[in-house]
């Protein structure tokens, strides 16, 4: 291999790698599921879901979370966790829960990244419009590099993580409310 | 072998940055059980590692929108105070600094529940000025209270 065809090789390989570091996958939806929610109370009503100020992920963006993911994780671990009898899509249900990603600070760099994150939890009754629940939920997850080697692994499992608890919080937030 | 050096460098670095291409965003949300329409009094909260005057161009854009609006830090909110506004800003280098990131959320002064939020995203190729950016986000907010009143 001659230098011109080892330049032209090098310069290929570079340009792929290159294109490859803004690339990023989304957030899943299985990564931002709340299990395990302990001493949670079970209403005796039903809730439609609603989530908002997602995003989509772009080929040169960071991890985001889609609503349509954040809002089907909202759903399976408020099944899993009980505390609703059942989720309704569409009309019909007692409870409106809409919730509103209002700020996701994420890291461009380093060996541990800690993504933060704000959330707007309200719920109100279906049929009066009366909200019974309004809270700014905040929450922030770390990932090491010790816990995934590769920066775009490493910030989609810290956005999972973030989300994942802020799920958490809004549940146990609504959870200790008394609902009609 | 120093020029090829070189060579596969310079390319290097033009990828690398060429790999941030042109992303713009801008969303705006609005919680179902808030009422933008009987806002008069607004109060812009100087975030304290802001030390370009985000906060001067928010309380201006909203006193040319016809509200009346101040701003200071977190603990002079007045007490007429409608709503309060927050903000967060990103900047970036490319040869200059420009802002890549403006999130602006209009809070229930008391709670501080989040009642609608905007968010701008430009990266370099598409970047705006601060005061466009700010154009941007509080538009896009309030047009959309206008579209659920």
């Amino acid at each position: 291999m001659n230098n011109n065809k080892l330049f032209a090789f090098i310069t290929v390989l570079i340009c792929i790698s290159s294109g490859l570091i803004g690339c990023s996958s989304p957030a899943s939806k299985d990564g931002i599921v709340a299990h395990d929610i302990l001493n949670i109370k079970h209403h005796p009503n039903t809730v439609l879901v609603k989530a908002q100020g997602g995003s989509e992920t772009g080929a040169m963006d960071s991890s985001n979370i889609s609503n349509k993911d954040f809002a089907q994780a909202i759903e399976e671990s408020i099944i899993e966790s009980k505390l609703f009898t059942r989720v309704i899509h569409g009309e019909g249900s007692d409870y409106l829960l809409n919730v509103t990603i209002v700020s996701m600070s994420k890291p461009m760099f380093g060996a541990s990244f800690t993504v933060s994150m704000e959330a707007a939890w309200s719920l109100s009754d279906a049929a009066s419009k009366e909200a019974v629940l309004r809270k700014s939920i905040k929450s922030s997850h770390t990932v090491t590099m010790g816990q995934a080697l590769i920066g775009t692994t490493r910030l989609r499992l810290a956005v999972e993580g973030a989300a994942r608890k802020n799920i958490q919080l809004g549940l146990e937030a609504i959870s200790e409310l008394q609902l009609k | 072998m120093h020029k090829l050096y070189l060579k596969i460098g310079v390319i290097f670095i033009i990828a690398v940055f060429m790999s941030g291409c042109a992303v713009n965003r801008a969303t705006a949300t609005l919680d179902p059980t808030a009422d933008l329409a009987g806002i008069k009094s607004i109060y812009v909260t100087k975030l304290a590692a802001d030390g370009r005057g985000i906060n001067l161009l928010i309380t201006k854009k909203l006193t040319d929108m016809g509200y009346q609006a101040s701003t200071g830090i977190s603990v002079d909110i007045p007490q007429n105070a409608n709503v309060v506004v927050t903000y967060e800003d990103r900047w970036m280098w490319d040869i200059t600094m420009y802002m890549l990131e403006l999130t602006v959320t209009i809070r229930e002064p008391k709670t501080e529940f989040p009642l609608a939020s905007g968010n701008s995203f430009h990266t370099s190729l598409t970047r705006k000025s601060p005061e466009e950016m700010v154009d941007e986000v509080i538009n896009n907010i309030f047009s959309k209270g206008k579209r659920n009143e």
